[in-house]
């Protein structure tokens, strides 16, 4: 298929170091979060993605191109990785603009798009200064600027958050939807859990080098059987509510919710819940609305991985 | 194919940049500089020594040639000395006392004339009038001169200058990048490996060709500098001076081409460039003890035929030594820069089949 991006039965293994382990994905267009703890393998499949490590097993192919085949590679391509160094003495413009001249762009051409990519990013009052006085944020954002800088269909982003300010976050969050909503695949790293919940179209759950979860956060969520789901439920009568639902046979666990006003629910069974509740709905209590309460990446990522590492 | 030149010529730029202003290669220029200091050191201390020579020669009580000097020999007695040259210019005389025995002591008189036809002097010691040694130093020597210009070029600049310049320039191609962090933006631009590593080679070449022609430009100046004008265009013009400085520019492209692609691939298989280093410096200097076919692997090899002026081993020198100063087995022009730009290419190769291979893996590093 040349509209995603795939990987069959990929290994890779530093010396007896395992970095990710027979890895089949099929990443479609729009964003993808890859989430887990460090060491969990994410930037070593960023890195396979984009030709910088081989895989020890197994076939990449990006939109149909291999990943050791840069030349074509790159041009439908741009990653910004975590690495934070530079190569020495550019200004940011020099930056952009050098590896633009090197892709094979024409001055002309390189100067509009680096000027461009440096005002995506907010950057143009310090594009003139040497990288090598740029804050961390600003560095973060020249990366971006540079993988963002030749209009790739594919943008790989590790841990692209990192160091950015509340504002510049949100800036840069937008910047991946309006990339996404143009048919781009926006692959991104973060540890940032509600931000990857807030913007992705689907995550990748990665644990010791393993994918354990993949796909839209929901689906992922209803394929985790052992987790009852938990469902919050804004009602008039929440006590008469409560003992309603005690008669369905999935129900496990209810607990009336601190204001009053409703109640936290956990079933086994969704679909069953949601047909019980339209019935006691048309039977007098008024159901002023029900939310899943652990279908975010947040619970999907607690019950599959654990806790650690998570930045909630 | 027609976007590699434009995207050899970005790496050119950026390499370029990196090359001639990092502080890591300052040393480089020092070492292109060593001979070119020696020379002006030289040139200097024979102009000066010229100048002496042309004071003393005006005021000889007449005027001298070199064949006059020559005409003095050990023995003769001091009033046919004058009788050649004239009365000294200047003249020292100074009285030993010899002791002989318990309260004896013999009166040795001692004079040292000093003539100049005004390029070469005559030192003529005498005992007690009689002539007992004659010292004739010349001003300058052409032969000499540049028999010690291509031992200077063969055996430091060649050998050392070029050979630590290309390690520095050319390891630093990849090996800096990866300990800067850097690597992995050329990696993630569009272009294929092979002309990334083309494209640094060139601009490895073009800075290391830059650095040593310059010097080597510089030094031929510097030799040619201190002779008097005639003396020079004769060398220059009739005596092969030009085109021997122009075989030394084309050796030393030479130098830099071979050297240059071991030190790039080296760069790619090794961390430490003391050990490939030490391992081409020994191998290179051990050429001319090596069997034939091994001494086509080396580029020094190539180099020796073409150096246009043999460096004679002195009588007496050891035989292992004379076989490392002497070149007893010189190949043609073309087979030796032929022998230089195959054994760069096949280095070449090997660096395009490394270079695929490479993986940014900043942290085993």
């Amino acid at each position: 298929m040349n509209d995603r991006i795939i990987f069959e039965d990929v290994s890779k293994f530093y010396g007896e170091i395992l970095g990710v382990n027979r890895v089949n994905l099929s990443i479609p267009p729009g964003i993808t979060s890859l989430v887990g703890p460090n060491g969990s393998g994410k930037t070593t499949l960023m890195n396979l993605m984009t030709g910088l490590v081989r895989p020890s097993r197994g076939q990449i192919q990006v939109l149909g191109y291999k990943t050791d085949d840069p030349e074509h590679l790159f041009r439908i391509l741009g990653y910004s990785t975590q690495f934070d160094a530079f190569p020495k003495g550019l200004t940011g413009f020099q930056f952009i603009y050098s590896y633009l001249r090197l892709a094979g762009r024409d001055a002309q051409s390189a100067e509009q798009l680096a000027w461009r990519a440096i005002e995506h990013v907010n950057l143009t009052d310090a594009a003139t200064r040497n990288i090598a006085g740029y804050s961390k944020g600003m560095r973060q954002r020249i990366r971006l600027a540079q993988a963002l800088s030749h209009d790739p269909k594919v943008l790989v982003l590790d841990e692209p958050l990192n160091g950015l300010d509340p504002l510049a976050r949100s800036e840069m969050i937008a910047l991946f939807r309006a990339a996404a909503a143009q048919g781009c695949y926006v692959i991104l790293s973060s540890h940032i859990l509600h931000e990857v919940d807030v913007i992705s179209d689907q995550v990748i759950l990665l644990s010791n080098g393993y994918v354990v979860a993949e796909g839209p956060i929901r689906s992922v969520r209803s394929e985790i059987q052992e987790h009852p789901t938990q469902i919050l439920i804004r009602c008039d009568k929440p006590r008469e509510l409560a003992a309603k639902m005690f008669e369905d046979e999935h129900t496990i666990e209810v607990a009336i919710h601190k204001d009053g006003r409703g109640l936290l629910l956990k079933t086994r069974d969704a679909d069953q819940f949601y047909l019980t509740l339209n019935q006691i709905a048309l039977n007098g209590i008024e159901i002023e609305s029900v939310v899943p309460a652990d279908d975010d990446v947040l619970s999907v990522y607690g019950y599959l991985i654990g806790n650690e590492e998570v930045v909630r | 194919m027609s976007v590699w030149w434009p995207q050899i010529k970005a790496v050119i730029r950026l390499e370029l940049k990196k090359t001639f202003l990092a502080k890591r290669g300052l040393w480089i220029y020092l070492v292109a500089a060593l001979p070119v200091l020696l020379f002006i050191a030289y040139a200097v201390a024979t102009s000066s020594q010229q100048n002496r020579s042309a004071n003393v020669a005006r005021r000889n009580e007449k005027p001298l040639t070199y064949q006059d000097l020559l005409a003095v020999k050990t023995g003769m007695a001091r009033e046919e000395v004058v009788a050649i040259l004239g009365k000294p210019s200047l003249n020292f005389h100074w009285v030993e006392n010899r002791p002989m025995g318990p309260q004896t002591t013999l009166n040795i008189h001692h004079e040292e004339y000093r003539y100049s036809d005004g390029q070469n002097d005559l030192y003529v010691n005498m005992i007690d009038g009689k002539v007992e040694a004659i010292d004739i130093n010349q001003g300058y020597n052409l032969g000499q001169d540049s028999i010690v210009f291509a031992g200077v070029f063969q055996f430091f600049f060649l050998r050392l200058a070029v050979f630590f310049g290309c390690l520095g320039i050319f390891m630093n191609l990849f090996r800096g990048e990866i300990l800067d962090r850097s690597l992995h933006f050329c990696f993630l631009a569009p272009i294929r490996r092979e002309v990334l590593t083309a494209g640094k080679f060139l601009a490895g070449l073009l800075a290391t060709c830059a650095i040593f022609v310059t010097s080597i430009l510089l030094q031929t100046i510097a030799f040619v500098w201190h002779f008097p004008p005639s003396a020079r265009d004769l060398y220059l013009y009739h005596n092969h001076g030009l085109e021997h400085a122009a075989v030394y520019v084309g050796v030393t492209v030479l130098a830099c081409v071979g050297y240059g692609a071991f030190f790039l691939v080296a760069g790619m298989l090794f961390r430490n460039p003391i050990l490939p280093a030490a391992a081409i410096l020994i191998w290179e200097s051990v050429n001319p003890f090596l069997p034939a076919v091994l001494k086509q692997f080396s580029v020094i090899y190539y180099l020796k035929s073409l150096c246009p002026v043999d460096i004679p081993s002195p009588p007496g020198t050891p035989a292992l030594l004379a076989l490392l100063i002497s070149n007893p087995d010189p190949v043609s022009v073309p087979t030796a820069v032929m022998g230089v730009v195959i054994v760069a290419l096949v280095a070449l190769y090997i660096s395009s089949v490394q270079v695929r291979r490479m993986e940014i893996n900043y942290t085993s590093e």
